[in-house]
C-alpha cells in the first residue's frame, strides 16, 4: 500500500501550526560556568549570617542551631545541594539534552562536575509530575517549558536540605522555580524560592552563567565521588544541630569586630532584602569599620589581592 | 497515465499545501510580511515602546538577597571582596579616604553607571518618547536614558551611536529588543501575532561614563569602562514580576576579568515608597 503524500502534507500542516512553540526551543547543550562575582557563592556566608533572606522564626531557630560540625557527622558528608545550587553554588552545570530515538528533545540533563550537587533532569514533555506522596530526593522533580527563548522550570519533591553553606534551612516542602535565558555565550538565571516551612516569603535570587570551553577543574565534569561515607538515609523533617538559639557569640564577633553590621540585619526576614533596611540601619547609626580589613579581605580568586594577616 | 497524472495532481497538492504551510503556519515568517488585508502598504518602522514584548514602565524596588554585605552598607578601608580588582585598583583604593571624598564633594561618583543598579534602590522607568526609555532611580536621584536603536540581529546596537558624545555619570546607553522566534511585529497589536504572547529581552550597551566607584571604600573604575545588560522580565503564575539585569562590566584599567552581578527588581503597585535621596557616603 502506498502512503498518499497529501497525508503527509496534513501531517507536516499539523506540525507546523505549532512552529512558534518549536522555534522557541533553544539549544542549551553544553557546558555552563559560574560567571558572576557573587560573595554568597565564592567565600560563602559565616554561620548565623541570613541578611537578606526572607527566613521566618522557624528558618532563623534552625538556622541558627546549625553548626560547622554537622558536616562532620558520618551520614551527613555525601549529603548533597539541591538544584538552587546551581545559583548559589559555584560549578554551573553541562547540559545535555534528553533525547528519544526519533531525535525529540524530551528533557535537558543537568551535571556537575563535583560532588556538590546531584544531576537533575529538567523534563520538557509536558509529563506529570509524580504524587505528592513520592519519594523525595535531593535531586526532587522537575518539569520546564520554553517561554519563548526562556525556559522556565519548576522542581519539587525535594527533601529537607540547605539553601546556603552556612546552615540556611530548606524543607521537603521547598520549591524551586527557575527562569533560564541564554544570551550568546552567556545564560541568566533568575531562581525563585518558596518554603512554607521556613521562609515568610519568596526568596528571589539570581546569576550569570558563561559557556566554558576549557578543561579547568570546575568544568570538567569528571565526577568526584563523595569519599568519606556513603549517604545514608536522612530523615525529613528535622535540622536539629548542637547550638542553642542564643548562642551566637561569634555572629556577633564577626558582625561588630568585623563589619560593625547590627544583629537584626543578620538575623534576616523579609524586611532585610530592601533598600527601607538600610535607612532604618542609618538611623540606627551605622558607620563602616575604620580599621584596615584583615580578614577574607578579596575576592578568592584574586591574584594581586591578598589576605594581609 | 491515469495513475502517473493523479499522482502528479496529488504530489503538485502536496507541496503547495506545504508551500502554504510554510507561509500561514508560521508567525515568525507571518511578522515580516507586514499587515495582513494591506500587503503594499509600506509600514513605518515600528517604535521601541510598539515593539516592546513586556512593559517595563511603572515603579521597581531592588531585592538585596546576594552579596548582602557589598551591596548594602559602606564598607571599610581594604575590603575588596566582590570585585575581581587588579593591583593598580587596590593601590588607589587603598590610597583613598572618605573625608577626602566628601571635602571634594564625589559622593555621587558610587553611584555611576558602571554600577547605579547594583545599589539599594526604586527605579521608575517610563518612556521618554517611543524610542527612548528613562530609568530614574531614588538613591542619588540619577537618571539613565535608554537609546533604541534598529540593529541587525547579531550586530553591535554601539555601531549606531553618535560620535559626539560627552562623558557622563550615567554615560551613553543604546538599547535594543531581542525577540524570540515568533514574537516580532509590525506595530503595537498589528501582524497576525496579534494576541500570541510575545517574549523577549532587552540589551544595553552603556559607555562614555565618568570614571566612578563600583563600591563607597574607593574601589575605582575608568572612564573607558564599558557595560552590557540584559534585562529579562520574569513572571510567575501568581503573578508576581521581577526584573532580573545580567550585567557585564569590563574596565581593562582595574579589572582582572569582567565584572559580572545579577540585580533583581520587583514589580511595585505604584510609587508610594519612591523616596528620592542624595547621593551617601555610607
Amino acid at each position: 500500500m502506498k502512503r498518499h503524500p497529501v497525508g503527509l502534507v496534513v501531517l507536516v500542516c499539523a506540525s507546523m501550526l505549532y512552529t512558534g512553540a518549536v522555534l522557541a526551543q533553544v539549544d542549551l547543550s553544553g557546558t555552563w560556568a559560574l560567571a558572576s562575582d557573587t560573595i554568597d557563592a565564592g567565600t560563602g556566608r559565616v554561620a548565623d549570617d541570613f541578611a537578606g533572606i526572607p527566613l521566618n522564626a522557624q528558618g532563623r531557630a534552625a538556622g541558627l542551631a546549625w553548626t560547622a560540625d554537622e558536616q562532620q557527622e558520618l551520614h551527613r558528608q555525601c549529603e548533597p545541594w539541591g538544584p538552587d545550587y546551581i545559583i548559589t553554588g559555584l560549578w554551573g552545570g553541562r547540559f545535555t539534552a534528553v533525547r528519544d530515538r526519533f531525535g525529540t528533545v524530551h528533557g535537558w540533563n543537568v551535571t556537575i562536575s563535583v560532588y556538590d550537587r546531584l544531576p537533575m533532569v529538567i523534563w520538557t514533555d509536558g509529563r506529570e509530575p509524580p504524587s505528592p506522596e513520592a519519594l523525595h530526593t535531593y535531586s526532587g522533580f522537575t518539569s520546564g517549558k520554553w517561554q519563548g527563548d526562556t525556559l522556565v522550570t519548576l522542581t519539587t519533591h525535594l527533601k529537607d536540605d540547605f539553601l546556603e553553606r552556612n546552615g540556611t534551612p530548606s524543607s521537603n516542602q521547598e520549591t524551586f522555580e527557575m527562569f533560564m535565558s541564554p544570551h550568546g555565550d552567556q545564560m541568566a538565571i533568575t531562581g525563585v524560592v518558596r518554603d512554607p516551612v521556613y521562609l515568610a516569603s519568596p526568596w528571589v535570587i539570581a546569576g550569570t552563567l558563561a559557556r566554558r570551553v576549557d578543561t579547568g577543574g570546575a568544568v570538567n565534569n569528571s565526577v568526584l565521588y563523595c569519599m568519606p561515607a556513603e549517604l545514608q538515609a536522612v530523615s525529613d523533617g528535622y535540622h536539629a544541630g548542637g547550638e542553642l538559639p542564643n548562642q551566637i557569640k561569634t555572629l556577633e564577633m564577626y558582625q561588630t569586630e568585623r563589619y560593625n553590621i547590627p544583629l537584626d540585619a543578620a538575623l534576616g526576614g523579609p524586611a532585610t532584602q530592601y533598600p527601607e533596611f538600610r535607612q532604618h540601619m542609618l538611623q540606627e547609626g551605622y558607620k563602616p569599620p575604620t580599621t584596615y580589613c584583615k580578614i577574607v579581605c578579596c575576592d578568592f580568586t584574586s591574584r594581586v589581592c591578598r589576605n594581609p594577616q | 497515465m491515469k495513475r502517473q497524472a493523479k499522482r502528479g495532481i496529488a504530489q503538485r497538492l502536496g507541496r503547495g499545501a506545504l508551500a502554504g504551510v510554510l507561509l500561514f503556519g508560521c508567525p515568525a515568517l507571518w511578522a515580516q510580511q507586514g499587515a495582513p488585508g494591506n500587503p503594499g502598504a509600506a509600514a513605518a518602522p515600528p517604535s521601541a515602546q510598539d515593539q516592546a514584548p513586556y512593559d517595563p514602565t511603572g515603579y521597581w524596588v531592588s531585592l538585596i538577597t546576594q552579596n548582602w554585605r557589598f551591596r548594602m552598607v559602606a564598607k571599610g578601608p581594604g575590603d575588596y571582596i566582590g570585585a575581581p580588582i587588579n593591583a593598580q585598583a587596590k593601590k588607589l583604593a587603598d590610597a583613598w579616604t572618605q573625608a577626602q571624598a566628601q571635602a571634594a564633594a564625589r559622593d555621587c561618583e558610587a553611584y555611576g553607571g558602571a554600577i547605579i543598579m547594583w545599589l539599594p534602590e526604586h527605579l521608575h522607568i517610563s518612556w521618554q518618547d517611543a524610542n527612548d526609555l528613562r530609568v530614574q532611580t531614588d538613591a542619588g536621584m540619577q537618571t539613565r536614558v535608554l537609546h533604541f536603536v534598529s540593529a541587525p540581529e547579531g550586530t553591535r546596537a554601539a555601531a549606531a551611536a553618535p560620535r559626539d558624545i560627552q562623558p557622563s555619570r550615567q554615560g551613553y546607553s543604546l538599547a535594543r529588543w531581542v525577540l524570540a522566534a515568533g514574537s516580532q511585529r509590525g506595530g503595537r497589536g498589528a501582524g497576525a501575532g496579534a494576541g500570541m504572547p510575545r517574549y523577549g529581552s532587552l540589551e544595553v550597551t552603556t559607555d562614555h561614563m565618568l570614571p566612578g566607584l563600583l563600591a563607597k571604600n574607593g574601589i575605582p573604575y575608568d572612564g573607558n569602562t564599558k557595560k552590557t545588560e540584559w534585562w529579562d522580565l520574569r513572571k510567575d503564575s501568581s503573578g508576581e514580576q521581577w526584573l532580573s539585569i545580567s550585567t557585564t562590566v569590563v574596565d581593562p584599567e582595574y579589572l582582572t576579568r569582567p565584572y559580572i552581578y545579577d540585580p533583581v527588581f520587583q514589580k511595585e503597585d505604584d510609587g508610594a515608597k519612591w523616596d528620592p535621596s542624595p547621593c551617601s557616603p555610607l
